[in-house]
This record gives C-alpha cells, structure tokens and sequence, in this order.
C-alpha cells in the first residue's frame, strides 16, 4: 500500500511517501509557524523525488490533530484539496498516537506511554497510551498534574510539552524521540488503521472551542 | 480558458467556475452568517473552523455544476489574502493541494483585485476606470488601470463603512449583519429628525471617516430611553445612511475630478463591496455619476459581496498574462493593491 502522510498539526511540518515499510521519500523541518507555505512544496518535492505520480497512490494519511488550530487547518485543507483532485481515501490518525508510534517498541517495553503536547495554554493535550500503544485515555486537554496521574506505574513521556511532566512523577523517563510527529509514522499509522477499519475521517480534533464569549448588550 | 476559483477571506466560504468568455459556469457561496450572528461580528477562529468544514464540498459542488473534471481546468485561483488569515490559509492550501494534484498553475488572487476587476467579467469595461470599494473591511477608491496596476486615490482613515453600519446597528439593537438591518430600519424612518455631521465633507482629497460619526450616534442613542423604540431606530437608522452617503458621494465627486485629469481615457465609474448593495448610496452614485459624465458600473449584488466567481475572474485575467505563483507562496492579511500608496490608519492598513 502506497501512502502519502501529511503533518503540520504542531510545530514542524513534514511529509512522507511510504510503501509497506519502506520509506521512498520523507521531509521534516521544525517550524512553529509558516506550514501554509512549506507544506504543498514539500508534498511536490517528496513526489518528485519519489518519481511518483498521484495516481500511483493508494492513501492519503494525516494528523487531524490536538495540536495548533491553524496548523491542523491547513494539514486538513491540504489533504481534503489533494483527495478532491485524485479521488483517494484520507485516514486520519491524532498527533498523540503519532509522538507514541515513533519509540522504539524496545523503549516502550514495561511503561505506559504519556504523551504530552504543548497546547499554547496551561494545560497541555495529553493522552496515555499502554505500552502496545493501545488507548488509554482519550486525548484532552490536562493540567500537568492530570497529566502525570495517566500512568501509575513506570512511564515513557514524549512530546513537546514532556519537561512539564516529567517532575512531576516517580518512575518516568523521558523519550528520546522528537517532540511533534513526523509523517514517516503517520503513514505507517494511517496505513494500519485504514486497514483495520479504524482510521479516523480528515476532520479536525480541535479539543476547545473557538474562544470568544458572547457580548454584552450595546447599553445596560 | 476555464478557471476554478476559491475564496474564503471573511465570513463567506465560495467557489465558482468561470471561463475566458465571461461566463459564470458554476457558483456556490455559504455565507457563515448565523455561526457570527450571537457575536454581533465576526469571530475569525469561528470562520476559519466554518471555511474548513465546507471549502472542499463548495469546490466538488461547483465542479459538479459546471460539469467538468479538474484535468478540464487551465488554472486554479485562491484568495490568499488580504482578510482573516485562518480562513484564507484554508483557502489558499486547498487550491494549491488541487493545483498540485490535477498538474494545473496556481493564481494566488488578491480578494481586493478580483473585485477591482468585477466590473470586467459582468460589463466588459477596458481600463481605466474608477473604482469605489466599499465593504465590512476595505472602504477605498482606486483608479484601475490595468491587471495588478492601481492608484489608491482615497481611502478610510478610521473604519470601514461596513464596519460603521455593523456597529450603529448594534447600537440600535436592530441585530447583525448592520448593512441590510439599517437600510431596512431606515427605509421606514425619517432622516430629518435628527442631525449628524457628514465626515470630511469639503475637505480636499478623497479620504474616508466614519468613526466620528459612528460616536456620534452613539451620543445620539445614550440620549434616549433604552431600549430604542423602532420609530427612534429607525429615524437614527435614516440620519445615518443620508450622512454616510454624503459623505461618500463628497469623496467620490473628489475622486471623480481627479480620476478625469489624470486618466482622461476612464468613461465609468464603478462600485463593489458589500455596502454597495446599499440601495440609497446606489442611488447617490448613479446621479452623481450621470451629473460628471462617466458611465455607472454595479455588478449584480451577488457579485458586489463577497464570492468565487470574482476570484475565478481575476484568476482568468492574471493567467491570460503569465501571472502564475508558486506553490509557496504566503497568505497575506494585508495586501495593498496600490503599494505605494501613503499608509493610513483603520481599516485602511490592510488595503
């Protein structure tokens, strides 16, 4: 299966052609913003190098988020755009399992995995994951503390927002691996998951609510 | 030629499908009207959420309509400033992903050309010609000399006139979007009954003001009892639209003189942007343009508020010329069509 995965959902962007395993051609750069001028070059130059066309493509597998509002739009924006035009199916998948998916199985042996992404508030979007990866709790977002208590026994933290948990607990260490998600895993990700009937639909997974509060009436 | 074109710099998500021959051969338009209506405004992360939720069903939609594929498309043009900028990456990624995909050029279009350049796709008119902007967020004058060739002539110093009438209509409690509720309001009321000034009436050049105005009425409104009856509504509701149209027909009677010396050639004068659905000010310019001689241009109301088929337009117009982008090219929140114009403050910063 031939998969093209997006990601632009925190602070990097990347973009990656993978088959069955095997990485054709893959982009990273770390950015906290300018994603809606680096991503679509990014997908052209990882098809170009690939020598592959669009119609070879068998999945388009992104981030649907948490992570920041305009970053996760402009991921979907591009993916629902390169579906549109080719007619091919998006699998979904959330940065938090993406940050889990890149340790190392090895690493992950015996802890419960945190991950932790820094949401611009206090409390970060954090979800748990058993050591398999498996689910532990939705991801939300959650105050450090909160964050902590995800696990009760020995835990690996990842993510950009990880320092900010890592005090706070016992038996924890912290991962080596980057703190955003890369698309090289989000492919293998979606790829899985399409598969498995469980790939979550191209829409954003924003966790709160656009902030505004109602005004207050023009004259009391 | 046929081109697909996107917008989504406000509160209205588009897409249309327009040809070389000036056809429209597709258009749809969501307008997010009611996600801004508790607001009394527009929430920009509001509409950014709302312009991603439809983008790409607008765009199959008018595809569909047209009844063509993308391989049929000779370009894709997106607004890709100036506005709300979450909505206008949405926009601008999702023509650019579908330029990438189906191999076609990618027109980032400037929201303030395509409606510059209206008046082409619905009257055929050869440049120059003199345009009034006026909308929520841009209120200027421009002499329209060419594709990506203006002159600012005049512009708002403070708010926008869209802006202007949002706000008095808060005020009035008549509700939101303020253009259709005020000229509603004032079509019913007596414009006599209470006095406001007429910013920058007399004063030389073309620029706007409409924030005194606007603190005007509200003095005006502080003074009576609350909540404003509908015959004390809508008599400030007609005192307003008289004073604003003043207003703007002393600014654009400037503008016209000036545009005639300088470009003898231009024959009309001609209006877009939301406010210019505004029946009263139509009426103002039309007259005033019969008074000076020049012909009077106002697209359809449809095509004087925000949509697709303008940007599809200008896309038409730019491609004809070679004026292609890159795939990286950068949104803009603000985007002067003239850049040499003198900055201003207000609305008038981001055009």
């Amino acid at each position: 299966m031939l998969v093209l995965a997006l990601d632009s959902a925190t602070a990097a962007c990347s973009v990656a052609l993978w088959e069955n395993g095997v990485l054709h051609a893959h982009r990273l750069a770390v950015m906290a913003r300018g994603q809606a001028e680096a991503l679509i070059p990014m997908v052209e130059t990882v098809m170009k190098r690939a020598g592959l066309g669009f119609a070879d493509l068998d999945l388009i597998a992104t981030t649907v988020g948490p992570g920041t509002f305009t970053g996760i739009r402009i991921g979907l924006a591009a993916v629902r755009g390169l579906a549109l035009a080719t007619g091919l199916p998006i699998a979904g998948v959330t940065t938090t399992e993406a940050v889990a998916a890149a340790i190392p199985e090895a690493e992950r042996h015996g802890r419960a995995v945190l991950v932790a992404l820094d949401s611009k508030r206090d409390d970060p979007w954090a979800q748990a994951f058993a050591a398999d990866l498996t689910p532990l709790s939705p991801p939300a977002a959650l105050t450090p503390l909160a964050v902590a208590a995800l696990a009760s026994g020995p835990a690996i933290v990842a993510g950009d927002a990880a320092d900010r948990i890592l005090p706070l607990m016992n038996d924890a260490v912290a991962a080596a691996t980057p703190g955003h998600p890369d698309a090289a895993v989000v492919a293998a990700l979606g790829a899985r998951h399409w598969r498995n009937g469980t790939a979550l639909p191209p829409h954003p997974l924003y966790l709160r609510p656009a902030d505004v509060t109602l005004p207050a009436a023009p004259f009391p | 030629m046929v081109i697909l074109g996107i917008e989504s710099s406000c509160d209205e998500t588009a897409a249309a499908v327009v040809d070389g021959d000036r056809t429209i051969r597709a258009q749809v338009v969501l307008s997010q009207l009611e996600e801004h209506r508790p607001y009394g405004g527009i929430v920009p992360e509001i509409a950014a959420r709302a312009h991603l939720d439809h983008a790409d069903r607008l765009v199959a939609q008018a595809m569909d309509r047209a009844g063509l594929e993308f391989a049929d498309l000779d370009g894709i043009a997106a607004t890709a400033g100036p506005g709300l900028i979450g909505g206008v990456m949405v926009g601008a990624t999702l023509g650019k992903a579908i330029a990438l995909a189906a191999g076609k050029p990618f027109i980032a279009v400037n929201h303030l050309e395509g409606h510059a350049l209206t008046a082409r796709l619905t009257d055929d008119l050869d440049f120059p010609y003199l345009l009034l902007l006026v909308s929520g967020g841009h209120c200027q004058i421009l002499a329209v000399l060419g594709v990506g060739s203006y002159r600012r002539l005049g512009a708002t110093v403070d708010d926008a006139a869209g802006e202007a009438f949002d706000k008095v209509a808060k005020m009035l409690g008549l509700g939101y979007p303020g253009g259709p509720l005020v000229e509603a309001a004032a079509a019913k009321g007596d414009p006599g009954r209470f006095t406001l000034p007429r910013p920058m009436k007399g004063r030389p050049g073309c620029d706007f003001s409409f924030s005194g105005l606007k603190n005007a009425v509200r003095l005006l409104v502080e003074d009576l009892p609350h909540p404003v009856s509908d015959r004390d509504a809508a008599d400030i509701a007609a005192a307003f639209q008289a004073a604003v149209t003043d207003s703007i027909a002393d600014r654009v009677t400037h503008a016209v003189r000036r545009f005639r010396a300088d470009w003898p050639a231009g024959r009309a004068l001609v209006t877009a942007g939301g406010v210019a659905a505004n029946g009263a000010l139509r009426a103002a310019l039309t007259g005033l343009a019969e008074k000076e001689g020049l012909d009077f241009v106002a697209p359809p109301l449809g095509l004087c508020t925000d949509n697709a088929a303008m940007i599809a337009w200008a896309g038409v117009e730019r491609l004809r010329l070679g004026l292609t982008d890159t795939l990286d090219f950068a949104p803009r929140p603000r985007w002067p069509l003239d850049p040499g114009a003198r900055k201003l403050g207000g609305a008038g910063i981001k055009a």
